[in-house]
């Protein structure tokens, strides 16, 4: 059996940027959550800083799995132009690609994450580029659980978690 | 560590103790807390406002009216009672530099003496043993209490204050007080012109380097009135911009009437220098 789990590229997830309030405690917990589900030392398939947000998560969850099986880390995001306040401000076209995405990991239908247009997701400021590898590893996977699916500064983050066998 | 009588503190903490006078005619207040009931008040209000310490005095610093010691320990002892039964969690420090009254206060519930006149009673050390309170030693100079400097002239006022300080801490730890309950304070103001304060806050560095924790006493003070030229209620600016420099510099506790601006400024240069967190931050790591 292998476990997938995908999280966000926030990088208000890294220690170096730890503030004693932490913004995004929620997305943490979601993260902590589904990562202790994951096995000891997880391949990650991430995208620059991702690799370093999937590293620092994982040397700060509180537990892992102990039972036999691949387990796969992915670092993904939506877009980063869903308000006014959002990075990337707001593009009236961020809502629509994200649901498509959030349709896509919840389902899942990994033939429409290879499809996601690349050049949209650039002009959004997506974090998609290892949708496509994502989506070879939901061949005949199942959804288990969306733990987080939210826009709190105007980026859409996901926390999900898979099965295939 | 930093150990205030029965309060201990991280390394990395910087403490606002605020001043609470039970005087009449103190320069910034002028007897708004004179009356018993509005010094507790006081009291309550800088908890309040987080302030770790508070510093009860009971004679003003300039000269004026003499007052003995069964006066100052009618104005302090059983008003550092009263905060002490009220507030167990604050650190209670009584500004005097008579041993009899600092005896008095340390049975009434005080964690620090805060000799402002630096040592001018050799017996204050040994009440500060006695009790395991914390001490504050400051460099005046060598002038009598509550005097005004007059010509007063240092080689090197930085490392006279170090020199001064730094002995009175040794004496202070081979009478028995702990190590880690000694604090040097430079003593803006006292014994020192204008030029002898700026000069020590831009060279506050010097001090800290010692490794003693160090207390600046700076709030509304004349030579951030003289520097500005301004008079003692429109000071809070310049003693923020010196607050800002002895923070940066790394002392760890602040002598204020205004806790809420001095907390700010220096939690700002505290994370400026790197030693403590934004409060909040996601300005471009979302």
């Amino acid at each position: 059996m292998t476990r997938i789990v995908l999280v966000p590229g926030c990088w208000a997830l890294l220690p170096r940027f730890a503030s004693s309030i932490d913004p995004v405690a929620d997305l943490r917990a979601a993260c902590d959550k589904a990562l202790s589900w994951l096995g000891e030392a997880p391949e990650i398939v991430a995208d620059g800083v991702g690799h370093e947000v999937a590293a620092a998560l994982l040397d700060a969850r509180t537990t892992s799995s102990t039972e036999a099986g691949r387990s796969v880390l992915v670092v993904a995001n939506g877009s980063a132009c869903r308000t006014e306040k959002a990075p990337g401000h707001l593009d009236p076209r961020a809502e629509g690609f994200d649901q498509l995405i959030g349709t896509a990991l919840r389902t899942p239908d990994p033939g429409a994450l290879r499809a996601v247009d690349a050049t949209l997701a650039a002009e959004l400021w997506a974090d998609t580029a290892v949708l496509p590898a994502l989506a070879d590893l939901l061949d005949g996977a199942r959804t288990l659980d969306v733990g987080y699916d939210a826009v709190p500064y105007g980026v859409q983050y996901w926390v999900v978690r898979w099965e295939a066998r | 560590m930093l150990r205030l009588g029965r309060h201990t503190f991280a390394d990395d903490q910087a403490l606002m103790m605020a001043i609470v006078n039970r005087t009449p005619d103190s320069f910034f207040d002028r007897g708004a807390t004179w009356a018993e009931d509005a010094a507790f008040d006081r009291v309550t209000q800088v908890v309040e406002q987080g302030a770790e310490i508070v510093d009860i005095g009971g004679i003003k610093a300039a000269p004026g009216a003499e007052i003995g010691v069964a006066e100052e320990k009618a104005r302090v002892v059983d008003f550092v009672a009263r905060v002490r039964s009220a507030f167990p969690e604050l650190v209670i420090s009584v500004d005097t530099w008579r041993a009899e009254v600092a005896d008095a206060v340390c049975v009434a519930g005080a964690d620090v003496i805060n000799d402002a006149w630096g040592g001018a009673d050799p017996e204050l050390v040994d009440v500060a043993a006695a009790h395991d309170v914390a001490l504050i030693c400051t460099h005046t100079g060598g002038v009598t209490p509550r005097t005004r400097p007059y010509r007063i002239d240092y080689a090197d006022v930085v490392q006279a204050a170090i020199d001064d300080t730094v002995a009175y801490a040794e004496r202070a730890l081979r009478a028995g007080v702990a190590r880690e309950s000694l604090v040097i304070d430079p003593a803006h103001d006292f014994g020192k012109n204008t030029f002898h304060s700026l000069e020590l806050t831009r060279r506050l560095g010097e001090m800290v380097a010692t490794g003693w924790p160090v207390l600046v006493s700076l709030s509304n003070k004349d030579f951030v009135g003289e520097t500005l030229d301004l008079p003692v209620g429109e000071r809070l600016l310049g003693t923020l911009a010196a607050t800002s420099v002895c923070a940066l510099a790394g002392a760890r506790i602040y002598r204020v009437h205004q806790v809420v601006e001095t907390r700010q400024t220096v939690d700002m240069v505290w994370t400026i220098a790197g030693r403590r967190p934004p409060a909040r931050a996601i300005r471009g790591l979302q």
